[in-house]
This record gives C-alpha cells, sequence and structure tokens, in this order.
C-alpha cells in the first residue's frame, strides 16, 4: 500500500530540496551576494509546480493512446508532448481570451455612440505612466517633423489642434523658451528675422482688421504682455513659412552651385584618364566655408548622406575603369592584314558551322522549342505526321527558319560603317558636281579602298569594259530618282546607253544613302529588288547584254544585300516561286543568270538557307525533270549542272539529279546508241536524235553561256554537241573530285565509269584531241578514285551506341519512409488532398470555437441573468424591509399613541 | 457534223428503206413549205390515225416526210416524234399483235403496220448513226419508248426485242458511230445508269460485241462504257429500278448473280480483246474498285492480270494491285512472286509516277515477319541502290520504309554495323572491300546483300536537301521509334518540296538570311583577274572556267 498522500508530498517536497535544513544567517547572506539566492528561487519555483502537477491528476491529461513499443522517431517525442496536454490551463486560457473579446462585444451590443479613446498606451496596461507620456511626446514631435516638408506652405494650420499642451502653454512654445536661439550668436540675422516676420504678418493682417496693427504694436512694445492665443498661432505659422521661404532660397543656391561644379566635370573626367591616378574629387569645401552657416549646415546635414553614397560610387566605378589606353594608334600595314585575316577566318569558320547545320543559336532553339510544342498541339487534334519531324510538309506553307545573324552582322555593321563614310563624301562631292573631285577622292582613299568603295565610288570605268572613262558619261544626269518599281526605272535609265547603267546605278545610290534621310533605307531596299528584276529582264533582251553589265549589277546587289538582305532575299524567293510555278521543266536564260547570282550573293553551303535551299531544288529539278529535247535544252541543263556543282563546291553534298542528268546526257549524245543498260539512272530520250557525227573537223571549244539559247547551223550544232560531251565529262571529273569522300563513291561513278568508256568506244578516236584527252584524264581520275574509294571501304559502323537502358519495373523505394506524410506521385492530386485535410481540421477547429463561443455567451447571460435577478431580490427585499420597518415604526407610533391616550385615560 | 461523205456511205445500207415510195420532188416541196403549215399537217395527219383505220396509210405519208431516205442527216424530228406517239398507240391497243383468230384483213392491216413499224425503226437507227447530236438524242429518246412499248405490250417479245431487235441496233450505233460522246453519256446517264434492266441488256450487248470486234477505238469506247458502271449491287440490292415495267416478273432481271454474270462476261470478253498498252494500263488502274467487285469468280481475271504481271514497266506496277487483291481473296498461289517483285525494282521505278501506289503494295508484301532475312536485305540493298540516283521525293519514303524492315527484321541491321574480325581486319587494311552484293542476280535470296552494308544511305546522309539529309540520318541513330508511318512521307514532289520552302507569297521572314561575305570579284568575266596572278581561284570559278560569257 503506498504512504498516504501528505506522507508522499513531504517526502517529494524533500527530495526536490524545497524543504530542507535551515540556513544560517551568513549563508543567507553569501547566497544573497553570489545571486544564487535567485537561482535557488527559479529552481524552487519549478519544482514545486511539478510536484503540483504530480499531485493534480486532472490538471494533466493522459495522452489519447498509449505508445505500445517503446521507440524513437524522427518527428521528436510528438506522442509525450500529446500526453503532456493540460485541459485546465488551455480552457482558462480560452475563457481569459474570450472574456476579453466577445465579452466586450457583447456588452457592447445594441449600444451606439461613446468615446473612443485614442490616445496612445491608454489601453495598454504593461506601460507605466512616465512611459506612456514619453512615447506620446515623442509621435508628436514626430508627426511634426513629417508635416514640414519643404514646399508645405500650407498646412500648418490643422497641425496645431493635435499640439500637446502644458498647462495651456504649447511644448513647443517651452522649448523655445528653454533654448535661446540668441546664444548660438547672429543676432542681427535673428533681427532680420523678427523683421521679415513683421512684415509679412503685417501684410497677414492689413485688411484683416483695425485692430490688428495696434495690437501687434502692442506686442512689440510690451512683450510682457500675454499673448493670446491666436496671436500665436499667427507668429508661429508666419515664422515656419519665412523657414520654408529661407530653405527654397538655400536649395536654389545649390542648384546654382552644382550647375558651376557640373560644368567643371568634363575637365574633371579629362583628368581621370590622363596617366596620373584619379585625384580625390575635392568636396567643396571652400564653397561650403563662403556659404550661409545654417545653410551649410542644412545642406550637410540633409544631403551628407548622399553625397557621400554618391562619392563611394563614383570611387568604385573609377577603380573599375579601364585603365586609359593609347589606341588610337595607327595600325601598321600588317596589323592590319592580320585583322582582315582574322575577320574572314571567323566568318570562315561561322559559314563552316552553317554548312554542318550547327549553327542554332540559342533564341533560336528556344523558338523552335515553341514550335515544336505548336505542332505538339496541332498534332494533339490531328494524328502525328512522321514526315513532320523531318520538316517535310505536304505542299503547305512553311515559314522557314534559318540561322540568325550572328556575329558576322557586327562585321558587317563595320564594314557598312566605313563604307557609309566614304559614301557620304561621295555624295557631297557629287553634290558639288565635281567629277574631279570624285575621282580626287577615290585616289586618297586608294590604299584602304575596298572592293565597296569602288562599286560606290564609280570606277566602274574598267568594269564595264573601258567604255565608261569621265568623259563617256558627261551626258548623264547628276540626280535620279530613286525608282519604287521597274517600270519606273525603266523610264528612267530609257535614254541612258546601255555602258552608262552602272553610273545611274551608283548614282541612285549615291543619292539614296540611308544617312541622308530616313526614308532612304526603304527606297534603296526596293530599289535592290529592281535591280535584281532588272537583271531579269536584261537577261530576257533579243541582243544579248554584256555580261560586264550585268556582273556590276549583281555587285551592287552583293553590296545592297549587306544592308537590305531582307528585300534581296525576298526578291530573289519571289523570283524562285515564279520559276517554280511558270516554268520549272523548262529554265529561262534570265532564270540562269539569277541562279548565277545566287550563287554569289548567298552562301550556298549553308545546310539550311532560306534562298539557297530552294534554288538548289529549282536546279535540281529542272535536272532531274526538265526536258531534253533539243542541244538548247542539254546546253541548258550543261549550265545547270555546272551551276550546282559551282553551289557545292564548298559543302561538297551529293546530288543525285546531277549524276542522272550528266550521264544520260552523255548517252544520247555519243555517237552510237548504247547496248543495254549501262546504269540504274534513269533514261531519257530526246524526241529527235542529238547523236554527235563523228569528223576529224570538228574542233571543240568552250561553251558560250548563250549556247542555251540553241545554234543555228548544223555545222555549229556538231561542235555545240562535241564541245556538250567536253562539258559533260569534265564536270564528270569534278563532281568525282568533289565527292571522292562519300562512302558510296564506287556505285555512284561505277556508273560514270561505264558511261565514259562506252563514250570512248564509240568515239573510237575519231575526235579531236582536246576531247579525248579529257576523256582519257577523266577516265584515269575516276580510275584512281575507284581504287582509293574500294580501298578506304569499311563495313558500316553507324550503330557503335550505348545501348539503351531497359526500362525499370522495380518500384520506387522511400529511404526516409513516414507513414504520416503522402507520397503521392501526382503533385496535383497530393496538392488537391493536402487542401482537404487542411480544410478539414480548420473547419473542426472552427466549429468547437464557435461552439465554445456559444457556451461562454451562455453562461455569461446566465450569470447576468443571475445577477439581475439577485438584484432584483434584494432591491424587493429591502423595500419589503423597508416597508415593514416603517410599518413597524407606524405600529410603534399607534402603539404609543394609543398607550399615551390609554394612558391619559 | 458528220456531213457529206458519211452520208455517202450510209446510203448504200440503206437499201431496204424504199418502202416509201414518196418521189423526192414531193419531199422537198414539203420541205420547203412553211415550217408552221408542216406542223399543222404533222398534228393533222396524227390525229387522222387515231380517229380511223382508214387513215393508217398516213402513217406511211409520214414515214416518207421524215426525210432519211438517202441521207439521215437531217431528219424531220416533229414527224419522228408523231411517228413515235402514233406507233406507241398502236402498240399499246394491241393493233400490231399477230393473232391467229384475227378475220383476214384484220392479219394484213397488223402485217402492214408491222411493215411500218419496222421501216420506222428502221429510219431511227439511221438518225442515231447519222443525225447531229441533237437528233440522236430526240431519236435515242423515241428508240427506248418505242422498245419500252413493245417490251411491255407485244407477247413474246419482251426479251427479244432487248437483244435482236431495236435495242442491239440502239448500242451497236452507240458503240460504233464516231463522235458520238454526247449520246453515249446520254444513254448512259438517262437509261442505263439508271434502269437496272437497261444494264443488265447492255452488258449483253457489250459482251456481244466485244467477241466479235477487234478495233481499238471500239474497245475504247466499250471499256468507257463498261467502266461507267462503277456502283456494284451489293449482296442485299433489291432490283426496283426498271425501265420495263414487266421486267419485274422477270427472275433473270431480279437476282443479283444474273447481273453479275452478265457483267463479268462483259468485261471477260474486253479483257480477251487485243489490248493495246494504254488500255491495258486504264483497265489496271480501274481493276480493283470498277472491275473485280463485278466478278463472281474473279479468279477468272487471273490470265489476264498474270499477262500484265509479266510485261514489265509500269503495267507490272499496275497489275501488282489486282494481283494482290487475287492473293488475298482467292488464295491465289503466284509462283516466285517476290522474285518477280524484286525484278520490279529497276532503274524507272522511283521516278514513275505510280512510285506511291508501288510502295504502299510493297509496304504490304513486305509487311510479314517470316520473310527470310536474305529476302529482305536483298530488297533493301536494291533500294538503297536506286536511291542514289533518284529525286528527293523518292528518298524520304525509301528511308523510312528501310527503317521499318530493319526494325522488323532485326537480323538485317548487319547491313548498318558490323563489326569486322581480327583475322579480317589485316586482308581490308591492305586491299579495301568490294561490295558484295551482287545487283545482277534475279533471285532476292542469293543476292548476298546481307553481308554488304548501306554505304549508300550512309552517303544520302549529304544530300544536298537538308530535310532529306535529316531523314537519311535516321539509320545512324538509335532506334527507338517504334515505325514510321509510311503514308506520311509518300506523294512528295519536286513542286511540294519548292512551295514549302517558298510559300504561295511573301511573307515577312522571320529570320534574315545570312549573306556571303566574300565580295564576288568577279562574276561572269575576268575582271581583274591579273591581281591574282592571271589564275581564277575566287568562288565560282567553276562555272567561268568551263563556260564563256561574252
Amino acid at each position: 500500500m503506498p504512504p498516504s498522500q501528505l506522507k508522499q508530498l513531504k517526502a517529494s517536497l524533500r527530495d526536490s530540496g524545497v524543504l530542507g535544513p535551515q540556513q544560517s544567517k551568513k549563508q543567507k547572506r553569501q547566497n544573497a551576494k553570489s545571486g544564487a539566492a535567485a537561482q535557488n528561487r527559479v529552481q524552487r519555483n519549478t519544482a514545486l509546480q511539478s510536484i503540483r502537477d504530480r499531485f493534480n491528476p486532472f490538471e494533466i491529461k493522459a495522452g489519447g493512446t498509449r505508445t505500445k513499443f517503446d521507440v524513437t522517431t524522427r518527428d521528436g517525442n510528438s506522442g509525450t508532448a500529446a500526453s503532456r496536454a493540460r485541459p485546465g490551463v488551455t480552457k482558462s486560457l480560452g475563457e481569459e481570451k474570450r472574456r476579453q473579446t466577445l465579452l466586450r462585444e457583447m456588452e457592447k451590443r445594441n449600444k451606439i455612440g461613446g468615446i473612443l479613446d485614442r490616445r496612445f498606451g491608454e489601453d495598454d496596461p504593461t506601460m507605466t505612466p512616465e512611459e506612456r507620456a514619453a512615447e506620446r511626446y515623442a509621435r508628436a514631435s514626430q508627426r511634426k517633423m513629417r508635416k514640414e516638408s519643404m514646399f508645405n506652405l500650407e498646412g500648418d494650420d490643422e497641425e496645431e489642434e493635435f499640439q500637446l499642451t502644458h498647462k495651456g502653454q504649447s511644448l513647443n512654445d517651452i522649448d523655445q523658451d528653454d533654448f535661446q536661439e540668441g546664444d548660438l550668436g547672429e543676432p542681427e540675422d535673428d533681427a532680420s528675422d523678427s523683421e521679415a516676420a513683421r512684415k509679412r504678418k503685417r501684410v497677414l493682417f492689413d485688411d484683416d482688421d483695425m485692430d490688428g496693427p495696434e495690437e501687434l504694436e502692442d506686442g512689440e512694445e510690451h512683450p510682457e504682455r500675454k499673448k493670446s492665443k491666436h496671436e500665436v498661432m499667427q507668429e508661429v505659422i508666419a515664422k515656419s513659412k519665412f523657414h520654408k521661404y529661407e530653405r527654397q532660397k538655400a536649395k536654389e543656391d545649390d542648384d546654382d552651385l552644382r550647375e558651376e561644379l557640373d560644368k567643371g566635370l568634363p575637365d574633371l573626367f579629362e583628368m581621370l584618364r590622363g596617366v596620373k591616378p584619379p585625384p580625390k574629387p575635392e568636396p567643396p569645401k571652400s564653397d561650403l566655408a563662403s556659404m550661409n552657416p545654417d545653410r551649410a549646415a542644412l545642406l550637410e546635414g540633409t544631403a551628407k548622406g548622399d553625397t557621400e553614397k554618391e562619392y563611394d560610387q563614383r570611387l568604385k566605378q573609377l577603380t573599375f575603369d579601364k585603365r586609359s589606353q593609347p589606341t588610337d594608334r595607327t595600325k601598321t600595314e600588317e596589323e592590319k592584314a592580320a585583322e582582315e585575316a582574322e575577320r574572314l577566318k571567323a566568318l570562315e569558320e561561322e559559314r563552316v558551322r552553317r554548312m554542318r547545320g550547327e549553327d542554332v543559336s540559342e533564341s533560336e532553339e528556344e523558338e523552335d522549342k515553341e514550335e515544336d510544342e505548336g505542332s505538339e498541339m496541332s498534332e494533339d487534334e490531328s494524328i502525328p505526321d512522321d514526315a513532320k519531324v523531318f520538316g517535310l510538309q505536304q505542299s503547305s506553307d512553311q515559314t522557314s527558319t534559318r540561322p540568325e545573324l550572328g556575329v558576322e552582322d557586327e562585321d558587317d555593321f563595320i564594314i557598312d560603317d566605313d563604307l557609309v563614310e566614304t559614301r557620304s563624301d561621295v555624295s557631297l562631292s557629287i553634290g558639288d558636281s565635281d567629277e574631279e573631285m570624285l575621282s580626287a577622292v577615290e585616289s586618297e582613299e586608294e590604299d584602304e579602298e575596298d572592293e565597296e568603295d569602288e562599286l560606290i565610288n564609280g570606277n566602274v570605268g574598267e568594269a564595264s569594259a573601258g567604255a565608261d572613262t569621265p568623259g563617256d558619261s558627261e551626258g548623264l544626269a547628276y540626280t535620279y530618282p530613286c525608282p519604287k518599281n521597274h517600270e519606273e526605272f525603266l523610264q528612267v535609265i530609257e535614254d541612258v546607253p546601255r555602258e552608262d547603267l552602272p553610273v545611274v546605278i551608283q548614282r541612285i545610290r549615291a543619292l539614296h544613302h540611308h544617312r541622308l534621310h530616313p526614308d532612304n533605307k526603304k527606297k534603296l531596299g526596293q530599289f535592290s529588288r529592281i535591280l535584281i528584276q532588272h537583271v531579269a529582264y536584261m537577261a530576257e533582251q533579243p541582243e544579248h547584254p554584256p555580261f560586264a553589265i550585268l556582273e556590276n549589277i549583281f555587285r551592287h546587289v552583293h553590296s545592297l544585300a549587306k544592308s537590305h538582305p531582307e528585300s534581296i532575299s525576298q526578291e530573289f524567293r519571289a523570283r524562285l516561286r515564279e520559276i517554280a510555278a511558270d516554268r520549272p521543266l523548262n529554265l529561262r536564260p534570265s532564270d540562269l543568270v539569277i541562279l548565277t547570282g545566287i550563287a554569289t550573293t548567298f552562301p550556298t553551303s549553308d545546310h539550311f538557307h532560306a534562298v539557297a535551299t530552294p534554288a538548289h531544288l529549282c536546279l535540281s529539278r529542272y535536272l532531274g525533270q526538265g526536258s531534253v529535247n533539243t542541244l538548247a535544252d542539254f546546253a541548258k541543263g550543261a549550265y545547270a549542272a555546272s551551276l550546282v556543282l559551282q553551289y557545292q563546291s564548298a559543302s561538297k553534298r551529293y546530288m543525285p539529279e546531277l549524276i542522272n542528268y550528266v550521264l544520260n546526257a552523255l548517252c544520247h549524245l555519243a555517237p552510237e546508241e548504247p547496248k543495254g543498260s549501262l546504269g540504274i539512272f534513269p533514261a531519257r530520250s530526246p524526241e529527235e536524235s542529238l547523236r554527235l557525227k563523228i569528223s576529224k573537223s570538228l574542233n571543240s571549244r568552250k561553251l558560250q553561256f548563250w549556247d542555251v539559247v540553241g545554234p543555228e547551223s548544223p555545222k555549229a550544232r556538231e561542235e555545240v554537241k562535241l564541245s556538250l560531251i567536253n562539258t559533260f565529262v569534265s564536270l564528270l571529273s569534278t563532281a568525282s573530285d568533289m565527292w571522292s569522300d562519300i562512302s558510296a563513291f564506287l556505285e555512284i561513278f561505277d556508273q560514270a565509269q561505264k558511261v565514259i568508256r562506252f563514250l570512248d568506244r564509240s568515239c573510237d578516236g575519231k575526235i579531236p584531241s582536246t576531247v579525248q584527252d579529257t576523256l582519257q584524264s577523266t577516265l584515269d581520275k575516276l580510275d584512281g578514285h575507284t581504287m582509293k574509294a574500294r580501298l578506304s571501304r569499311r563495313p558500316l559502323l553507324l550503330h557503335d551506341h550505348r545501348p539503351l537502358a531497359i526500362k525499370t519495373a522495380i518500384p520506387k523505394f522511400e529511404d526516409t519512409f513516414n507513414p504520416d506524410k503522402h507520397y503521392d506521385p501526382n503533385r496535383e492530386r497530393a496538392e488537391a488532398n493536402r487542401l482537404k485535410a487542411e480544410y478539414k481540421r480548420e473547419r473542426k477547429g472552427a466549429m468547437r470555437e464557435l461552439r465554445k463561443d456559444a457556451n461562454f455567451i451562455a453562461r455569461e447571460k446566465l450569470r447576468e441573468k443571475k445577477e439581475r435577478d439577485a438584484e432584483y431580490e434584494k432591491k424587493y427585499k429591502r423595500l419589503v424591509a423597508e416597508v415593514q420597518s416603517q410599518e413597524g415604526r407606524e405600529a410603534n407610533a399607534y402603539e404609543r399613541e394609543r398607550r399615551l391616550r390609554q394612558g391619559k385615560r | 457534223m458528220p456531213a457529206p461523205t458519211v452520208g455517202a456511205t450510209s446510203s448504200k445500207k440503206r437499201k431496204s428503206l424504199k418502202e416509201s415510195g414518196v418521189p423526192s420532188s414531193k419531199r422537198r416541196a414539203v420541205a420547203e413549205n412553211d415550217s408552221a403549215d408542216v406542223m399543222v399537217e404533222i398534228s393533222q395527219l396524227e390525229e387522222q390515225i387515231s380517229e380511223s383505220r382508214k387513215y393508217y396509210n398516213n402513217i406511211a405519208k409520214l414515214i416518207s416526210m421524215l426525210n432519211v431516205d438517202d441521207d439521215a442527216t437531217n431528219p424531220n424530228l416533229a414527224v419522228a416524234v408523231s411517228l413515235c406517239r402514233v406507233f406507241s398507240r398502236l402498240i399499246a391497243g394491241g393493233d400490231m399483235a399477230e393473232t391467229n383468230r384475227a378475220a383476214e384483213n384484220e392479219k394484213i392491216i397488223a402485217a402492214w403496220l408491222k411493215e411500218r413499224c419496222r421501216e420506222y425503226q428502221k429510219a431511227l437507227s439511221a438518225i442515231l448513226r447519222e443525225g447531229d447530236t441533237s437528233a440522236k438524242l430526240t431519236a435515242l429518246t423515241l428508240c427506248m419508248r418505242i422498245v419500252s412499248e413493245r417490251a411491255t405490250h407485244i407477247p413474246g417479245e419482251d426479251t427479244q426485242v432487248w437483244l435482236s431487235g431495236l435495242f442491239k441496233n440502239i448500242i451497236e450505233a452507240i458503240v460504233k458511230t464516231d463522235d458520238s460522246e454526247a449520246l453515249r453519256s446520254e444513254f448512259l446517264e438517262k437509261f442505263a445508269k439508271e434502269y437496272e434492266d437497261v444494264r443488265f441488256y447492255t452488258f449483253m450487248q457489250i459482251a456481244d460485241i466485244a467477241e466479235t470486234e477487234q478495233s481499238t477505238e471500239t474497245l475504247d469506247v466499250l471499256i468507257s462504257m463498261l467502266s461507267a458502271f462503277d456502283t456494284v449491287p451489293g449482296p442485299e440490292h433489291e432490283f426496283k429500278n426498271f425501265y420495263v415495267k414487266s421486267s419485274k416478273k422477270n427472275k433473270k432481271l431480279t437476282s443479283i448473280n444474273s447481273h453479275k454474270k452478265r457483267a463479268q462476261d462483259a468485261w471477260l470478253a474486253v479483257l480477251r480483246n487485243n489490248l493495246s498498252e494504254s488500255q491495258r494500263k486504264t483497265l489496271l488502274r480501274m481493276m480493283v474498285h470498277n472491275i473485280e467487285p463485278w466478278f463472281n469468280r474473279p479468279e477468272l481475271l487471273m490470265d489476264f492480270l498474270t499477262d500484265s504481271y509479266n510485261v514489265g514497266g509500269a503495267t507490272s506496277l499496275l497489275a501488282l494491285s489486282g494481283l494482290f487483291y487475287l492473293i488475298q481473296e482467292k488464295n491465289l498461289d503466284y509462283p516466285q512472286f517476290y522474285q518477280k517483285l524484286y525484278s520490279l525494282l529497276d532503274a524507272d521505278l522511283l521516278h514513275s509516277k505510280h512510285r506511291s501506289r508501288f510502295f504502299r503494295l510493297m509496304n504490304t508484301f513486305l509487311a510479314s515477319t517470316h520473310l527470310p532475312a536474305t529476302l529482305i536485305a536483298s530488297f533493301i540493298k536494291r533500294l538503297s541502290r536506286l536511291a542514289l540516283n533518284a529525286p528527293p521525293a523518292a528518298i524520304v519514303v525509301i528511308v523510312p520504309f528501310i527503317y521499318n524492315l530493319l526494325k522488323s527484321h532485326p537480323t538485317c541491321t548487319f547491313m548498318l554495323h558490323r563489326v569486322i574480325k581480327d583475322e579480317a581486319k589485316a586482308e581490308l587494311e591492305a586491299n579495301g572491300m568490294d561490295d558484295p552484293f551482287d545487283p545482277e542476280e534475279p533471285d532476292p535470296v542469293r543476292t548476298s546483300a546481307l553481308e554488304s552494308s548501306l554505304w549508300e544511305i550512309h552517303s544520302l546522309q549529304q544530300h544536298y536537301h537538308p530535310n532529306v539529309a535529316a531523314i537519311a540520318r535516321i539509320v545512324s541513330e538509335q532506334f527507338t521509334k517504334q515505325f514510321y508511318n509510311l503514308e506520311d512521307f509518300l506523294d512528295y514532289t519536286y513542286q511540294g518540296m519548292v512551295q514549302a520552302e517558298l510559300g504561295t507569297e511573301e511573307k515577312p521572314m522571320k529570320r534574315i538570311p545570312v549573306i556571303e561575305y566574300h565580295i564576288p570579284k568577279r562574276i561572269f568575266t575576268d575582271r581583274m583577274l591579273d591581281e591574282d596572278g592571271g589564275v581564277d581561284t575566287a568562288p565560282g570559278s567553276l562555272v567561268r572556267g568551263l563556260w564563256d560569257f561574252a
């Protein structure tokens, strides 16, 4: 049996050291000195509390669930915490809180009006009255400070209402009394101050009332007299306004000063840039000294922080500033050459990158991603198209993506800038209408003359075969309008001899340089398109224009393309579109010229290029499907084939159509018909035989461009045939050089070898030796390449990839699994569940609180009712008692009276 | 207008037409009469005929007015119409029916009327052959009307009129006369397609003609007529649309099988003829959709199809689909089918317009995973060989096709990845290697393509067209995709590709195209050649070297 409660209590008190042997006085003193007493007291209190808890089992609520196993968990001793709940304490806390809030509300219910005590800290019991007063004073002064912004002329009046007073006197006044301004010196300033104030006041009161001035006079003469409140107010207003004015003035002065300083800043910077280390910017102390002292004080007071900060900033900037270097040193020729080589190298690298199709800048990738997403979106709706992944589209519009202008652009710009300068010079000189000047400018810049400059400066003389000496173009006007379309341009050049066309173009370009007028950029863009149209137009003319002029125009186009790439490419694309729509299988000479122009204007080696790729397609389509009925067709084909090879000279990509066309053409130009198939190229035969008639007298010549129109005489026809054979064979030879690294070289050129051998046999050595030589050398070359290709041929090893990982089916284990947590892989669902749980919890809590509130209210009401009843009872009893006592008194009195009467009687 | 020449030839044919003994002078007089008078006269004559028998001689008069004695180019259509009415009435009234019990004179009248009717029919046939287009159309309607009346009202003629009588003449006229497109389409639209009995008998007539006829033009006409019947009645089809109402009772006309049989006969008769190449192609092209459904026994087509398949070239390609139908539906066993298929992969295949059609079929044929890998490898290798000379649109199909094949026949991936054994390495280093593949071998199992590698596809990764190159690159990436949907890659053309690049109209460009940084020193001419030491190495030198620009 456990001992009794009392015994237990005593024992525990003794154990915890609350009760113990009494300490001696000495000990007590010692303890008090060392602070152990205080410590002891704290200890004793906690011990007592724990003993109290232990002995009142109702104070502490036992945990709802007993722990089955003794385990340690990560989230601490949550179970023990739950078991330590103290319902009594929490209940009383809640009760207290309700009493403070709910009860208040209840009491205030159905009551209107009343006074709100807004004084600071009035309801705060934690503050001592002294603290309260101090805080109030601080707040009042703060508010005053805040109100006094620099330009606040009005609004002082209302402030007065909130002024703190002490014994009916403003606290500010008291301040002024305590702190005499006169002590600080400058009495005359003070005087002027008061003088000004007086004047101001007079102005203020002049028309207000008659008594004003007199009163003022009185006030001045008898300072002893206590000022009326109104007066005091006015004075205060006047003073503050004066101060404000003063501050404004000071600010203006500061501004002047600052401007003056700013004027000196460039000099300062110049000095800083020099070799000398930057001297510390002198703080304008001297100025301050000469300034009005209180203004200086003001300046220092308010702006000191700012200036310091600014100064720090400057200092930092300066430390990070690059040391100025002698950049303007003129470069030597070698350096310039090296720089140019560097630039070209960078450009070439850029080109190679594009050729490999690697030029995907950040932004483009992003865009691609967006596009992908977009296409995915659309694919969601329809069946996904495998072909689209590769950019193939069934003849629907495709906005082509092409590489962003990279670094190259900048270089271009630099070039352009040089160009612009010379050009503006030129335009000026043209404005002076002085041809000599032009050449002078040219000779001046001769050493740094660029190809571009040459174009602009009008050194087209030699380009147009010497026909364009200044004397020749004297008949030309110096100004031409910038044409808006090709018709206009044709009108403009109506009277211009063909040879002078370059001069006209150059003048139009110079006159409409984009530096001269903002619209000119647009105009020149249009003009560049017209130039391309004009080239096509000229090439279509029956009298064939000299190629020197076409070339010159193309060079203009190229230089314009640097500044107007958009319009030039649009125009080229428009031409290609026209070709594709109208005559894809029967190209015209003008189309060939345009396609040649594309080769010089755009990098045809690019993996993808908005103009070059369609141009490729156009040419290969012609080669693949174009008509092969006449010699002119073959000539066109030969030109197209050369052009295609030209396009691929850098990138060396394979073109099946070229091989097909050349082999087919050779088969049909050969003197005899081949027996049996020579390869797997498709045979397309002309309607009439175009076979070469062998005769020794024929001579092979270099093909003329205008052979594409077709030769007339039979003799010429044979000559052209022979030349075509020669050209085709040399094209094969070039192609074999170009594609010698392709892995299927053997397969591709096996047919070519067969065809050439057959040609060789069928010609039977009866053709001119030049052609024979070409044949033989090509054969030799092919043999050599074939040997090499055979030697270097290896089985393909394309799938040396790392093997793909097999998809895992292992469940995902949590290393730190906690059953209280939810491991929902679906984020949204997990989030929703979390929110639901929270909502449930909150709802429960709110309901509990509301229930408690209701209980509280009911309790309070009951209490009130009881009080009221008790009061009533009391009152009733009191009244009854009163009546009874009165009755008793009266009864006594009556009794006395009666006794008296009886006594009398 | 077939004008005088036709008239001259046809006049000989019309020897039998001398019954109308009206002098030509009179006819001319009639012709000269005011047309209004003629109309009045015609209607008067017609009325009289309907009033009483004694005016039956008017029929002869009307026939004479028909104006088709020598030459049917200018018939009097009003007369023809009124005559048609007269005869219809007579036939419906039974006046032309021969009854044994009838009186002698009745018989004589009936016989006379029949004679006149025959005359009239001949005249109509002549118009059908020789008249101008509108006359032909009218005559056709009238003929069909008479046919209908006869079939309905004259007992015993309900089939006879179709088989041998007037209807035969109509079909012959339609088939044999030149420039009768309008007539033919009218007939097809208004009668043959509309009415099932007309179609039935048309089939029979066509079969008759085709069995005897050989000329190419006639066959063309027959084929076009037959191909017009493109809706085959389904098994639950109910025959309701009859031109002659009494046909309903005819059992033959209401059974699908007999209809199909007629059609089948007609087609077979046509197919047995000596067809030209283009006709063969036309037939093959519509084989699956138009011809085969008509056949109760499609195996009858086998001869035709195998013959066509053996022709080679595009014809074989076209025959393939019909053959496939037979193989699939009728369990046709075609010996050495794959060898034949392999032989179809020739130089022209990828350039022909039937390319995508062929690929669709080949995709089906090679879909089985049970085919030997050697065979598949041969197909793959052959296709890649062809791809070396193919237009981009074909390469775009071939590469995904090969991918799919490789995916379903993993053994063939040796063609993409073959690790060389160490002992063979030295040999390879010294001599290189030739392609083990034998392109000449016709049997796809013996080409030893499996020992080869797909250098061709690898080379195409350097194709000039960026998209094609990108597609060719799939063979050297990991084969993660299950298969490529071949349908997405078919039907590309140069035009489509160019348009995809260029669009149809000008649009603002997303990116500014890069401009060549080389400033062209010379494009066409030898400008400033001296500066480079006389040797042209600037860009574009290739063209300048080969061509003379002057």
